[in-house]
């Protein structure tokens, strides 16, 4: 904290000795580029980055913005995923927590969170929408990963001081739950062996978990040679025979294949009847994708990677994919995931949000799964058998968040997103720093997807 | 905007002014040499391209007898060698004139091309030879025409014969040439379709795009296109509908420039390249610093012909060894531009006359 805020002191005291230097050399300097389209009235009606709260004097709720803070919670001092934790502070005392977890960028979604201090102190918090599209619309190039999750945790910690304004758990403010005992999720089996699938099919027959995810060996070029296709194939096969009829199997090919290459093991793996295969090639080329799914009977998901409604109108439009694996953390928080899953479900697509960063967006998604007509599963990055992570979150929450109780998330009957969070718990956690992820090379040495 | 136009007029004299001057990278011969395999008679055309400086580049295409030298030398001589990206589609000798200025760009950059280019993004280059040679890991299976109509089963059976005789752990490429009707493509991909073909070449022509739309709805056997092809808007085609999944823009058309648009076209639909090649070394040398300057490569073949004669003869006018196999790769050369030596005198002997 301290020496965030140091960081951010110091930064500014550059940019102003900067412009103290530059500004004799150039005195005529305008600002503006001159390609900016004026509104009727002149410039900034409230002035550029003055207050937008002037229009709703009359309609003020009481509660006011008085405070942002981001924290970034390295479990490991070289995590290359800190955890970017948003706390909005009111004048009421009320306050929200988001997450805005971007893996590998965690110093830019830092970044961009304090650059949206101005569109929020002062501002009314029960004012979501509103903000989200001042935050959106207002930054002109719209957004990216970065400034989706910079958004997600804004909206994240919006939604939780809404809910405790008004007393009630975020899902029933969207109007659930449609299943009072909760929401379906999986865990990982990636890289278990036969043997320990066969272990795992029977904890989670005990658990009533129904199903779980896995993920194929190595790394592929865009066209692959044989071995390597038939190998992905065996391991799919493997995990079916080992973990049964019964439970329900995705399986993550996380971007690694090409659509040439996926289209082969996407069709030859039809017989094994998966609950879905995960993001076949990479995200960017909505027909690339199209060419896997229209030849395959194997339902497809994607979608992790995307931002906004607008950045998955494409691929819902074009009945692409059966599911959708938007991430609360990336898409826009809340509002962004709620209104995703409302435009797949006039297409037919089912949800599955991805969630596989801390347990803010990891809840938070949860009382969006619930309001929704169309959800089909959740995910968190968490194993059959609870681990180091699932400890840490009880420590920091007081529950174990993110465990699922006879195969379902449980729902929370306090208001908000439902949990207390104290930042001396995340002291002993503080920030190392952005780490890359991981960086992966084939055999002669050039960039392969992992 | 007012700011803009200012900067265009400060800096026009100065463009203007570097135009006229003569400059060291100026052109001031191109020559050409036809060769030809003695016992294949394959034959390609190599361009000397000579610099003002005395830098000297070399490069290769298809021989094409009605090609216009002379127009090619008018319009290029005096040019900038380095201005490859000013090369026209409809320029004689296109694809020559564009490695041999890459050559010269090295050359003056005392750097291979593909450090000139942005690479290396590979440390070696995966390769693949034509049927009659055993020499790279890779089998190519040519489908053997359908004599007659409705021959069903068996020569479905035929086309499984074929592959079963390519050991299980090594690859194999189906060559379909173009010759096959597209029911006869479908069916040929259907038959082979869990034996995992690297890709189907030229399943069918690619001219006919309903056609291709047929054999690449029915089977999901990768297919590649490219024999032929000169106008990248033709990958272009083949891409948007996701109708290719190896892209194949032949060297000795496109250069290495060329080639390395199409594959930029190829890239944001996940599609690899592996460029054509049926020429000499001088074009393998090309392919190799294509190769290691392509994000997405897959795969070059080397038109190794079948007879000791003809091998010899490759030997004989580019050192060094560059076309050697290495446990199915290529390996890239550290030596500035294109990194060979032409041997002038070899190329009087193979003179395609």
């Amino acid at each position: 904290m301290r020496r965030r805020n140091f960081l951010a002191l110091g930064s500014a005291g550059v940019a102003l000795a900067g412009t103290a230097k530059r500004r004799p050399l150039l005195p005529e300097l305008d600002e503006a580029c001159g390609c900016e389209m004026q509104a009727p009235g002149g410039r900034g009606r409230g002035g550029r980055g003055g207050p937008a709260v002037d229009a709703f004097a009359n309609l003020q709720s009481g509660l006011k913005i008085t405070g942002l803070k981001v924290f970034g919670v390295s479990l490991t001092p070289n995590s290359d995923r800190p955890y970017v934790f948003v706390k909005i502070e009111t004048n009421q005392g009320l306050i929200g927590w988001g997450e805005g977890t971007l893996e590998g960028k965690a110093g830019a979604v830092i970044a961009c969170v304090n650059d949206f201090r101005d569109f929020l102190i002062g501002s009314d918090p029960m004012q979501v929408e509103h903000i989200w599209q001042d935050m959106y619309v207002h930054s002109f190039y719209r957004a990216g990963p970065v400034m989706g999750s910079a958004i997600s945790g804004i909206d994240q910690a919006l939604w939780d001081i809404r809910g405790k304004a008004l007393g009630m758990p975020v899902y029933k403010l969207l109007g659930g739950p449609f299943d009072p005992r909760g929401v379906r999720g999986y865990y990982h089996v990636d890289g278990a062996t036969p043997d320990q699938l066969v272990e795992i099919r029977q904890t989670a027959r005990e658990l009533g978990v129904t199903c779980v995810k896995a993920g194929i060996p190595g790394y592929y070029e865009w066209i692959e040679r044989r071995p390597k296709i038939e190998q992905a194939i065996k391991s799919i096969q493997i995990y079916r025979e080992s973990l049964g009829p019964d439970i329900d199997i995705a399986v993550d090919f996380h971007a690694k294949t090409s659509p040439s290459v996926a289209s082969i093991i996407v069709k030859e793996v039809e017989p094994l009847n998966l609950l879905f295969i995960e993001e076949p090639c990479p995200p960017e080329n909505v027909q690339a994708m199209a060419k896997i799914a229209r030849r395959s009977t194997t339902p497809i998901a994607t979608g992790e990677r995307l931002v906004t409604a607008y950045g998955t109108r494409e691929i819902i439009e074009m009945g692409v994919v059966d599911i959708l694996q938007t991430d609360i953390n990336h898409v826009g928080g809340i509002t962004g995931l709620w209104k995703v899953a409302a435009c797949a479900n006039v297409s037919s697509i089912s949800m599955a949000p991805h969630s596989c960063e801390g347990p803010i967006g990891g809840l938070a998604a949860i009382h969006v799964d619930a309001a929704m007509p169309n959800f089909v599963v959740q995910e968190i990055c968490g194993q059959v058998r609870p681990n180091a992570n699932d400890k840490l979150w009880e420590e920091w929450l007081g529950f174990p968040a993110m465990r699922m109780v006879d195969g379902r998330f449980p729902l929370s009957e306090k208001p908000g997103l439902g949990f207390e969070l104290s930042e001396e718990s995340l002291n002993k956690y503080p920030f190392g720093g952005t780490r890359p992820m991981a960086r992966v090379f084939g055999d002669d040495g050039s960039v392969v997807e992992w | 905007m007012h700011r803009r136009s200012r900067l265009r007029l400060r800096f026009a004299p100065q463009a203007a002014a570097a135009e006229a001057k003569p400059s060291a990278m100026d052109i001031t011969a191109i020559r050409h040499f036809p060769l030809r395999e003695p016992v294949s008679g394959n034959r390609y055309s190599l361009l000397r391209v000579t610099t003002r400086s005395g830098l000297v580049g070399w490069g290769e295409c298809g021989f094409d007898p009605n090609a216009d030298l002379k127009a090619l030398q008018s319009a290029w001589t005096g040019k900038p060698a380095n201005a490859y990206a000013a090369i026209e589609p409809s320029t004689p000798f296109r694809a020559a004139l564009d490695m041999a200025l890459l050559d010269i760009l090295g050359k003056a950059a005392n750097a291979p091309v593909y450090r000139v280019l942005g690479g290396p993004t590979r440390n070696k280059v995966r390769a693949y030879s034509s049927p009659r040679s055993q020499e790279f890991p890779v089998a190519v299976i040519d489908v053997p025409a359908p004599v007659f109509r409705n021959q069903g089963k068996a020569y479905q059976n035929r086309i499984l014969e074929l592959v079963n005789a390519v050991p299980a752990t090594s690859d194999f490429v189906l060559q379909g040439n173009g010759l096959l009707t597209p029911g006869d493509a479908a069916s040929v991909a259907a038959t082979v379709e869990t034996k995992h073909p690297l890709w189907f070449d030229e399943p069918c022509s690619h001219s006919n795009i309903e056609a291709v739309r047929k054999v690449s709805g029915e089977t999901v056997v990768p297919i590649g296109f490219g024999s032929g092809i000169s106008d990248p808007g033709v990958f272009q085609a083949l891409l948007r509908e996701g109708l290719i999944d190896v892209v194949r823009p032949d060297i000795a058309i496109f250069g290495v420039s060329g080639a390395r648009r199409v594959a930029a076209l190829a890239e944001p639909y996940y599609v690899a390249v592996a460029p054509r090649h049926n020429g000499g070394p001088v074009g393998t040398a090309a392919a190799i610093h294509l190769a290691a300057s392509l994000p997405n490569f897959f795969i070059q073949h080397v038109p190794v012909p079948a007879a000791e004669q003809d091998r010899a003869m490759r030997r004989e006018i580019v050192s060094p060894a560059i076309e050697a196999n290495n446990a199915g790769f290529l390996d890239l050369t550290k030596t500035p531009g294109l990194g060979i030596t032409v041997n002038e005198s070899a190329l009087e002997k193979y003179h395609a006359s």
